[in-house]
């Protein structure tokens, strides 16, 4: 007599008790472990093309790249400012109209909408012929860009907010209210910043 | 298929065989009641499902997740990103809910309202039924040999589930981006919105494979309803059940000492997750009640009374009374009501306009000669579908402190769905400064005179060291 051949998957029962709750031993579904072996042969392929092969970039690399781009074109734009590209930006009314937008939106609060400033204002005149840090463009554009070098009450740092093509465009509004000539023979409070 | 008059037990899920690989599980047709109030819920929320986006309300559809303009329409109230806080309640609303039901009626939402359910036996199954024939023709197609009908059936099945499943999934994105826009892209190449392709084509594939093949595993292996229903449900829950002392021991009709129960097995022929409801309440059941139905029948053919299986509690299987009143459902009750009434003032205080006023980067505070200076931006949204004029005051409540406002001039106008980040200088003067204080700023938006306060410091140097400077 011979043993009548087992069931190879017939219910085992686990060794473990815990409180009477006893556990079967089943088999897990086919299609379980096919998402277990799934995620096994994608880390590799996930692991080589990240980390190997470079066909992927990382979160940081992304990142980094465009931190560079930023820091790319703003130095792009510092570098190709000067006063007399500053002049040329202030006689185009594409550059104009776009800083007196945000002129009217940011600065108004100060300055004023006729950018006199005056009784209540916290700002200075900016159509007198007198200057407070330069009576030359790019120190216009660096007391926008980095503030007033005035940190207790003058005006603070713009970049973070506009960026330097926006600060650009607002001194290229600024400047169409003032001549060349005019501007040269105005008066400087302080030594002039940012030449 | 590996056995065809496979016996469900407590033991191991019906659809899994012991090696792990599928059993295919083909329900047979079934006649009643419920089935029928069934169709009709099902027919009912595949409409809503439908038409929704179709519906406008105030201008918009009825429900609009606007994901690109970070605006949420839902039945006529439009919601911006800065309201994301009442999530809290349609997510805790809808869990709470669940559990709120469960108690009364288990595990009602899987059998009569679960887009899975709804979808799987009113719509693919439908088909496969029209397509293959019934119960026993479709296992008998399982097993048969390759053929050029069964090619067609198999083909023809699959080429109308892909159909369905790419307008369920139309219909969805269709709730982020608009009937209108859905059809415009729809006549664009898919290059132009590839990303949004991707997702259709992504989803349309997961429905595709979930209703062609794996179907109730979904609810047996991957849902958690299922598996913590017994922390839900009590001795007083109404659950599809069978009655075990009426029907046991089953045996053949004309059995004297057998119970109602005849042993047809009809109720394991007709449920769609393989299980056999005389082993009592399991976690595969999804209280669609289709065996309540397939029995009412066989107990009418030997005329025998219905409702050897039906909905029961455990309380009335022992022949006692449901309660309905009992300390869970007092206590549930109690914090629905409370959860409905906090939900409802959240919503109510939801404004057509928002503004945020935040201090302006750089340091706190200026101080001129003649003034204390705290500049501000504050953040204005038009959540409207109209235009709207923001007028913005500033007020010291109970302060001597003098003070004046320039920046957004009253009345500024804000187009339908504008953000406009404003800035707004305050200013005080030197002698009336006596120190920090709470500052009101208050935006009214007109039309409709919405009114937003909020409560800022107005931050100085400490006002003595003010005076000895002063010359």
């Amino acid at each position: 007599m011979s043993e009548p051949t087992k069931n190879k998957y017939e219910d085992k029962l686990r060794p473990h008790v815990y409180d009477g709750i006893q556990e079967y031993d089943n088999q897990l579904p086919n299609w379980w472990l096919w998402t277990f072996y799934g995620a096994v042969i994608i880390s590799v392929i996930y692991w080589f093309s990240f980390y190997n092969a470079e066909v992927m970039k990382t979160d940081q690399e992304l990142i980094g790249a465009q931190l560079a781009a930023v820091e790319k074109a703003r130095l792009e734009a510092l570098g190709e400012l000067s006063d007399a590209v500053l002049w040329q930006m202030s006689r185009n009314p594409g550059f104009v109209s776009s800083g007196e937008a945000i002129f009217k939106e940011k600065c108004v609060a100060c300055h004023g909408p006729d950018l006199k400033a005056g009784a209540g204002l916290a700002g200075v005149n900016l159509v007198d012929a007198e200057w407070k840090w330069g009576n030359h463009p790019m120190s216009v554009y660096t007391v926008v860009t980095n503030g007033s070098p005035d940190k207790k009450s003058g005006m603070q740092a713009w970049v973070s907010e506009l960026g330097p093509q926006k600060v650009s465009q607002v001194v290229a509004f600024l400047l169409s209210h003032h001549s060349q000539q005019e501007m040269a023979a105005a008066t400087s409070e302080n030594e002039p910043i940012g030449l | 298929m590996r056995n065809p008059q496979k016996k469900p037990t407590l033991d191991s899920v019906t659809s899994i065989n012991d090696d792990g690989s599928r059993f295919v599980i083909h329900p047979s047709d079934v006649k009643g009641s419920f089935t029928l109030w069934r169709k009709v819920s099902a027919l009912f929320l595949i409409g809503i499902y439908v038409l929704l986006p179709w519906i406008p309300i105030n201008g918009y559809p009825a429900v609009f997740l606007d994901v690109m303009e970070r605006r949420f329409h839902i039945f006529g109230i439009t919601l911006a990103a800065q309201d994301m806080w009442l999530l809290f309640f349609l997510v805790s609303g809808v869990a709470f809910t669940l559990f709120y039901i469960t108690t009364f009626l288990g595990r009602v939402w899987c059998g009569w309202a679960c887009p899975q359910t709804i979808f799987l036996e009113h719509l693919f199954r439908r088909f496969e039924r029209w397509i293959e024939g019934d119960a026993a023709a479709r296992k008998k197609l399982d097993n048969a040999p390759i053929s050029g009908s069964k090619v067609f059936k198999r083909g023809l099945k699959l080429v109308i589930y892909f159909f369905l499943s790419a307008i369920i999934a139309h219909i969805f994105l269709s709730y982020f981006i608009s009937i209108p826009q859905l059809w415009e892209w729809l006549h664009n190449s898919p290059k132009e919105h590839w990303k949004t392709f991707l997702f259709v084509a992504a989803f349309t594939m997961i429905i595709f494979l979930n209703f062609t093949w794996f179907r109730e595993q979904l609810c047996i292996v991957i849902c958690p309803y299922g598996r913590f229903q017994s922390a839900l449900i009590d001795d007083d829950t109404l659950n599809v059940a069978y009655d075990y002392e009426r029907g046991n021991p089953p045996g053949h009709v004309k059995e004297e000492k057998a119970g109602d129960c005849i042993d047809c097995r009809r109720c394991i022929q007709v449920c769609p997750t393989g299980i056999d409801i005389r082993n009592g309440l399991q976690l595969e059941c999804i209280g669609c009640a289709a065996c309540v139905d397939a029995c009412d029948e066989i107990m009418d053919k030997v005329n025998r009374p219905r409702g050897l299986v039906r909905y029961a509690s455990d309380r009335n299987l022992e022949g006692l009374k449901t309660r309905f009143l009992r300390p869970r459902t007092i206590l549930y009750s109690a914090l629905m009501l409370l959860g409905i009434t906090v939900a409802g003032f959240a919503f109510n205080s939801v404004k057509p306009a928002v503004a945020m006023v935040t201090r302006m980067p750089g340091v706190p505070f200026y101080v001129t000669d003649s003034h204390i200076r705290n500049q501000f931006q504050i953040r204005l949204i038009n959540k409207d579908s109209k235009e709207l004029s923001f007028s913005i005051f500033a007020q010291a409540n109970g302060q001597s402190a003098i003070i004046e406002t320039s920046g957004t001039p009253d009345g500024t106008i804000l187009q339908a769905m504008e953000e406009r980040n404003s800035t707004y200088v305050v200013q005080v003067a030197r002698d009336s400064f006596t120190g920090a204080f709470p500052l009101e700023i208050l935006v009214i938006a007109e039309p409709g005179h919405v009114q937003i306060l909020q409560e800022v410091e107005f931050l100085g140097p400490d006002p003595r060291l003010l005076k000895k400077n002063t010359p």
